[in-house]
Formats: C-alpha cells, structure tokens, sequence
C-alpha cells in the first residue's frame, strides 16, 4: 500500500510543482489572513500572544480547506480517478497519497507563514519554536488526514465546495483547541499542566485514531 | 488463465429521475469480443461503467466471473482495463509518466517505449499532454488500457476523435485481443463488428435490443 500511496503523492507534488495552482493560492490567503488580523489587532510585540497563538490556527485551518478543496482536483480534471479505482492497489493508498501530498502543501505553506506570523506579532521574543514546530507537524497530520477524508467522501457530491468545509471543520476543533493550548505552552503559559507534552500527545493520539479510521473507510468511501 | 465473462442480470442504473439503463440481461463469454451500438444517451457508457465495476447498480446485478463488479477484487482489477469518454490521464504529466504511473500502480515493469511507439507517439513521449490533441489523447488512453495485456477490455467510443491511422491502430490492437481478452466496446461505428468479426448489440433509450 505505501509503495502506491507514495508513488501518487509524487505525481500530486510533480503537478503542483509545475502548475503552482494549491501552494500558491493557500499561500496567498494564509499572508494575507495574517497581515490583516495583526493589523486589526494592532498587536504590540508580547502584547497579544493568545490572540497571536489563535489566529495562525485559524488561519492555518482555513487555509487548509483551501488545499483540500483542489485535493482531487488533478483525478477529476480528466476522469483520472476511474484509473485509480480500477488500479489493483488497496484503495486506501488513494487516500493515503493524497493525504500525503495535502501534508507536503500545508508544510510548503508553513514554512513561510509561520515566519511571516513570527516576525509580525514578536519583534522581540515569542514563542519555543521546538514545541511550536512539533504541534503544527501533528497538526497537519491530523488535517491532512482528516481532511482527505472528508473530501473522499464530497467527492460525488454537486455542491462539495460547501460541503468539504462543513465537514472538516467541526472534525478540526480538537486540532485547533490542542494546537492552540501547544502554542500558549510555548510562551511558558499552562498547558493542562504538563507544558506542551499534554497537547501534543493529544494531538498524536488524534493523528493514531483517525489513521486508523481512514484507514479502515477509505476503501468503502472511494469505492462508493 | 481463462479471459473472465461479463454478466448483467437485469441490470437497471438511475440517474435522478432518469433511468439510463432498463433491465438489462447480457452475457458476454470469455475471450468473446461485442460491439456495444447505439446513439447518443441510449446508455453504452452508463453499461460500461456498470460492468466496470465503477457504477453500482440501481437493480439487478452486473458481474465479472461471477463476481459484482463493484467488488471486483485487487487480483481481478489487474486483469481488467477500462477506457472511457475521458483520458483518465494527469494533463500536467508527460505521455511516458502517465504510463510510467500505470505500470507502477499495476506493479508491473512495462517496455514504455515500445508501448508509446506502438501508438505512435514515441517522438512526444517526454512532451505534458496538456498540449496534446484528443486523437492524441486517444492514442494514450489506449496504451495505457491495453498496456498492461488485460484480460478484460472495456472500451467506451474509442475511435473518438482519431484518424484514419489512428482508427487502423484501435482496429489492430482490437483485433490482436480477439479469443486472448474479453472486449466490450461501445461504438458508434456500425462497421466496427464485422471487421472484428465481434457480435453486435444494439441499445437504444437504455434498452438492450
């Protein structure tokens, strides 16, 4: 299965590389989500860490959508999908490699966003970058994960681009709330009293159980 | 290995309100090649996506050696090719990783230039098909279906949009197949049966004749 997931998640990074279409409108949104809500906040330097912490969730989570809305964009462009199901390989590695690919374009997007956010809302100090860096990995997994999911199971639908959001966003709350809670820990601020381990196991516990229930519906949800 | 049969048992497919495909009961026996012939919305794409496993019925059963479609196994998918309507390519990929794509997902080591030669398209092999015009397309589409020699062909209009080479290169690899694969080809061309000495059948408003 993983031979196949990633021989697809090549192709999907492959064509993103050449067409520049999902990095690059996510990273246009997820800059220009930041700059507006530091100028909203008007955020001091240490002045607005929660606020700070919050809004490079959302905008991370958002952003997300974004990607996963185009996540089979390229198999429906030219009915590439019936080769994929037709394709003697478990079907979870359709889902696999796509979720693989989604991991890549949100990492992409991160490794300028986070700098971007950084550099707006803490001229002087900010956050661990270690347990920062940890819980936007885990968090991306989980998205990834999920959301790839939910836009298997959109995919058929005629109005998908409503429904994927409605679908992932409530599955993502427990992302955000651990992310954010990681985030606050790495300003030396609680963190359910354990410092950032206690959300970032959360996060790894949600990444672990929801590998597994993709795992286990991806072949019914892509089949159907 | 014997070529698998394909079996519709009363097969009905439901579109909304539209009922695409009535009843319909075909039997298809191994390595036997049928021209599927009919107009425009008289349901050959709908039939063959049904025996391809890649539509569930709304009643009535569509099988592969005895098998529901939909449920085809990994073992059975690999014996199995489908072409439809669309490519069923990545536009951002060359001709050769397309079916370099192919050959990995199917596990199988293919010779793609002898493939890409074979339709013709070994000067374009490293060009995106982004640019590619729909015989050319076409051409592609047809590699990558027979590429991996299955046993079961399901074609959906395959001579769309070819040439006078194109269509003697779709004749040829038809031909080739006849007694070693099953074939189910819908077709607008009413001569295609007799220069593949195939059985034809006729559908029309979703009813086989």
């Amino acid at each position: 299965m993983i031979g196949p997931a990633l021989a697809l998640a090549r192709v999907k990074l492959v064509l993103e590389l050449r067409r520049r279409e999902v990095v690059f409108a996510m990273l246009l949104f997820v800059a220009a989500t930041i700059v507006i809500v530091h100028f909203a906040l008007r955020a001091d330097a240490g002045a607005g860490e929660r606020a700070a912490a919050g809004m490079l969730w959302a905008a991370i989570v958002f952003t997300a959508v974004l990607g996963l809305l185009r996540s089979f964009a390229a198999e429906a462009e030219a009915g590439a999908l019936d080769a994929l199901l037709l394709a003697p390989v478990d079907r979870a590695s359709i889902w696999l490699g796509t979720a693989l690919a989604q991991f890549g374009f949100l990492v992409a997007v991160e490794v300028v966003a986070v700098p971007v956010w950084w550099l707006l809302f803490f001229q002087e100090g900010g956050p661990d970058p270690v347990p920062l860096i940890a819980a936007l990995v885990l968090a991306d997994v989980g998205i990834a994960l999920v959301g790839t999911l939910a836009a298997a199971l959109a995919l058929g639908a005629r109005t998908r681009d409503v429904l994927l959001p409605v679908l992932v966003l409530p599955l993502v709350i427990p992302i955000v709330l651990a992310g954010v809670t990681a985030t606050y820990a790495a300003f030396g601020e609680e963190g359910g009293g354990f410092g950032p381990i206690g959300p970032l196991g959360f996060l790894a516990l949600y990444d672990l159980v929801f590998l597994a229930l993709a795992w286990g519906t991806s072949e019914h949800l892509l089949g159907d | 290995m014997q070529a698998p049969a394909v079996t519709l048992e009363e097969c009905s497919k439901r579109f909304g309100e539209r009922l695409a495909l009535r009843k319909a009961t075909l039997a298809v026996e191994p390595g036997e090649t049928v021209v599927l012939l009919g107009p425009n919305g008289a349901g050959k794409s709908t039939l063959l996506r049904l025996a391809a496993g890649l539509l569930r019925p709304t009643a009535g059963r569509a099988l592969i050696d005895g098998t529901p479609a939909v449920d085809a196994p990994r073992a059975l998918r690999a014996r199995m090719a489908y072409a439809g309507h669309a490519s069923q390519l990545y536009r951002g990929l060359t001709a050769r990783e397309n079916l370099a794509l192919h050959a990995r997902l199917h596990g199988r080591d293919l010779e793609l230039d002898r493939l890409l030669a074979d339709v013709g398209l070994a000067d374009r092999a490293d060009e995106r098909i982004d640019g590619f015009s729909r015989g050319m397309l076409q051409r592609l589409a047809l590699a990558r279906a027979t590429g991996h020699d299955p046993a079961l062909l399901l074609l959906d209009e395959p001579a769309s949009g070819l040439d006078a080479d194109g269509r003697a290169l779709l004749d040829r690899a038809l031909l080739d197949g006849r007694d070693r694969r099953t074939q189910l080809v819908a077709s607008h061309d009413a001569d295609l049966p007799q220069r593949l000495g195939a059985r034809a059948i006729r559908l029309d408003a979703g009813r086989l004749a």
